[in-house]
């Protein structure tokens, strides 16, 4: 323990400090090539699988700016191009009074969920930015939402896709202001809670709730209610609690059929919740838009899309 | 190894972070969001610059030990930033401490000793347990004392135990006190060891500091082996288990009882996969510098009973508690009722020892008295039977009851561990499990797999790496580059800190 010095005799020699250059070698060279191969354009491809470094990490705002700047309207779009005299009916009903944007109402504050082919076709046909926001189960209602688009001159600005998020996600963090910012939506949809069936912390989860809702005023909105596949602890009562009136969707009523994983709704689930909600849409929202049933189904989805995982990202 | 776009001109963009201008400050600078971790690549690299040169100081004693120290402070001032300062002077004092401490005699040896444990255990207490003090003091007495804004320097647990331990063992006589003070700071500030243990003997690791191991064919793959292990130990298994448990705890309420099941299992693999993981590439660090650090994990979820268990987890913690609390308190020569009193207290130091909250006592004293409860058992029943099923059993039990402690020890809070017992015990049913399969595939295969390699047999893991070691030397920049290929390609998007990084 005392030797010190550099010719001390009980020192082992080493067989040859090479193979600690070797040893060097062996780590920082693979790094280094790793490194080069991540900087170049190249990729090599073992049985269709690509090898190279995929993700870094989850960023939104770098996620945001990726995105090509939307298309945004030179003012925003509240248009109706509707024949006043030929559905007067339905416009008194959409108008209210003077004041009130088309297609605010307030007379009808239940939602059901009759589909929308059997429902009167709502007159108003402003044409929306519409925004989807919500958690693994806006991934499965984008597209038949964005068949009700196309077919009635909507557009899907940006589907949100948070999964395993909750109402904590939603309502801490900053993410949702950020992109209204940068989209300009003229109607918000907003999906989740299934994440939340269990919950049990309902004051928490209810403050959360209240400023998500604050961070929505002055857009129209339609928050639809999770697609429960048991009973909750009370989450939808707390969404609909913090949802202006006749704004939130009930969609626990629905019986849907489900994916394989038993909790999340098949295609047909799906497309069977969205026409729900569009006849909601048409004629007891608190912000009604023109929905009338898509003539083809399944058409392309083109609207950007981001997805986040709960799981990795803490945005709040 | 940033990911990257495709870029026409990709040669420009390899010497992209030279034209950085903070270049200098990302190199040498430190950063709190970006503390450096055995598996950050760029630590990776420059840890293989620094064996090419460690080639020419290797026969040189002074030389290596200085230039070892230089890195271990370098390392240390990237992963804690100023408390380097303070890692410093614990170390200088200490030295002096203990040669105080050789050449005194009768009381005045004892009051040193304990003046030197004051002073290196007060860093620790007013770091790390400062506040929970004053949480504690206004809770119970209704006072208004402010919290710290408190920056926890990392590893300073495992260093003031270490140094604990050189203290107490220049005191019994077992160990001279280092007459160089370099010698002292190598020991302490070897930077394999540094940060998350393992917690080191001086008695064990200074003979070394001028002996250390030939590095042949052998030790160099076996070291390897080991850092390429732990890698793949924490960036494949551990963090994606991470990342179930941590969907789970953030509210178990939100799942199922299955589900929240699901999870004390997976936290008590990640956990594992994650600590061991570590041991491995510090072990791997270390004895390609020619060093061997302790074995650290044994297979401990393996173990019969909760005793064994405690001999073969975070082993140079286990020893440490019982070389420096249980034996000294008295051991078992004070009587039966002291010796569980002892195992209890020594338990619950181990618990609090792990964090400032109540829920690592309650873990500590779980532990605790299934320790005292064992101990009892065996006076019980003195020749247990030796059946394949009773082994079976007991190892099941065991590490059962093990994974239901970890739920103290993972949770936020004592309300969320209890949601989480609570979801367990009343709502678990047996569509929790084919639902997590349905939609969590990937997950129950990981669990599995974590499992298969736990309870793997000792001897026949020991035979797979003795097999891999046969592959001829020159191969093995291709077999690292393969495993890193593999760790890049499938290692999840955010690399989580190692958990006892926190402790």
């Amino acid at each position: 323990m005392n030797g010190e010095g550099n010719s001390d005799p009980s020192t082992p020699k080493n067989p040859s400090p090479w193979l600690i250059v070797w040893a060097g070698l062996s780590i920082c060279l693979p790094v280094l090539l790793l490194y080069i191969y991540s900087c170049s354009s190249q990729t090599i491809q073992i049985a269709g699988f690509e090898l190279k470094q995929i993700l870094g990490n989850q960023d939104i705002d770098a996620m945001l700016a990726e995105l090509d700047e939307p298309e945004l309207p030179s003012t925003i779009n509240n248009t109706s191009t509707t024949n006043p005299q030929t559905n007067t009916e339905s416009n008194v009903l959409a108008m209210g009074d003077d004041s009130t944007p088309s297609f605010i109402n307030q007379a009808n504050k239940k939602p059901f969920s009759l589909p929308a082919y059997e429902l009167p076709v709502f007159a108003d046909t402003t044409k929306h930015r519409i925004l989807l926001i919500g958690d693994s189960e806006s991934g499965g209602l984008r597209y038949p939402l964005n068949d009700y688009c196309l077919s009635n001159g909507h557009k899907l600005v940006l589907s949100l896709e948070w999964y395993s998020a909750t109402t904590f996600n939603f309502g801490r963090s900053d993410t949702i202001q950020k992109i209204i910012a940068k989209y300009k939506p003229t109607y918000i949809f907003l999906v989740f809670g299934l994440n939340e069936l269990y919950a049990r912390d309902l004051k928490a989860r209810k403050i959360a709730a209240n400023q998500l809702a604050k961070k929505l005023r002055g857009i129209p909105y339609a928050w639809i209610g999770p697609a429960n596949w048991d009973e909750d602890h009370g989450i939808n009562k707390v969404f609909q609690s913090s949802a202006d009136s006749a704004t939130y969707f009930l969609t626990k009523k629905l019986t849907l059929t489900r994916a394989g994983d038993g909790r999340h709704p098949d295609v047909q689930g799906y497309r069977v919740w969205m026409d729900s909600i569009a006849g909601w849409l048409q004629t007891s929202a608190r912000y009604k838009m023109a929905m009338k049933p898509p003539r083809k189904r399944g058409r392309p989805f083109r609207a950007p899309i981001i997805t986040i995982n709960a799981a990795k990202y803490r945005g709040y | 190894m940033q990911p990257n776009t495709v870029d026409t001109n990709w040669i420009n963009q390899i010497f992209a972070p030279l034209h950085n201008p903070q270049l200098l400050q990302n190199i040498f600078g430190y950063s709190t969001k970006e503390p450096w971790f055995f598996t950050e690549f760029s630590f990776l690299a420059v840890f293989g610059v620094f064996l090419i040169f460690y080639a020419a100081l290797v026969q040189k004693n002074t030389w290596r030990k200085l230039y070892i120290i230089a890195f271990s402070l370098f390392f240390y001032y990237k992963s804690s930033g100023p408390f380097l300062g303070l890692f410093a002077l614990m170390i200088v004092s200490d030295y002096l401490f203990a040669l105080a401490i050789q050449k005194s005699q009768g009381t005045r040896k004892k009051l040193l000793l304990w003046l030197s444990l004051s002073y290196s255990l007060s860093f620790l207490l007013y770091f790390k347990y400062a506040n929970f003090f004053i949480q504690n003091c206004n809770e119970l007495l209704s006072t208004q004392f402010t919290q710290q804004d408190l920056f926890l320097p990392i590893g300073i647990s495992f260093y003031t135990f270490q140094s604990i331990s050189y203290l107490m063992d220049v005191y019994r006589n077992e160990i001279p006190a280092t007459k160089n003070v370099s010698d002292y700071a190598f020991y302490m500030t070897f930077f394999p060891h540094l940060v998350a243990g393992p917690i080191v003997r001086a008695k064990d690791f200074l003979p070394q500091i001028f002996t250390p191991q030939i590095i042949n064919a052998s030790l160099y793959k076996e070291s390897l082996l080991r850092i390429i292990t732990g890698l793949l130990k924490k960036l494949f298994i551990a963090d994606y288990l991470g990342k179930y448990v941590d969907i789970v705890h953030e509210l178990p309420s939100n799942f199922s009882g299955g589900e929240n099941l699901l999870a004390m299992y997976a936290y008590s693999f990640q956990i594992y996969f994650d600590f061991s993981g570590y041991s491995d590439i510090a072990i791997g660090i270390a004895l390609m510098l020619g060093y061997r650090l302790k074995e650290n994990f044994d297979n401990p979820y393996a173990a019969t009973n909760i005793t064994v268990f405690w001999r073969k987890w975070h082993i140079s913690l286990s020893s440490w508690l019982r070389d420096y609390i249980y034996i000294p308190l008295g051991g078992n020569r004070k009587g039966e009722f002291n010796t569980y009193l002892f195992l209890l207290i020594t338990m619950l130091v181990g618990g609090f020892w792990h964090g400032a909250d109540w829920r690592f006592m309650f873990w500590g004293l779980a532990h605790g008295l299934a320790l005292a409860f064992h101990k009892a058992w065996k006076q019980l029943f003195p020749n247990p039977k030796n059946q394949w099923y009773s082994q079976f059993l007991s190892t099941l039990l065991t590490f059962n009851f093990v994974a239901f402690c970890w739920i103290f020890f993972r949770a936020t809070s004592f309300g969320s561990a209890f949601a989480s017992i609570e979801q367990i015990a009343f709502h678990t049913q047996w569509k929790d499990f084919t639902g997590f399969w349905l939609s969590r595939q990937e997950m129950g295969i990981l669990l599995s797999i974590a499992a298969v390699i736990a309870f793997f047999p000792p001897n026949l893991k020991e035979r797979f790496f003795q097999k891999l070691q046969i592959l001829p030397t020159f191969t093995w920049i291709i077999w690292t580059l393969i495993a890193l290929q593999i760790i890049i390609q499938f290692k999840d998007d955010v690399v989580q800190p190692f958990i006892y990084f926190q402790f």
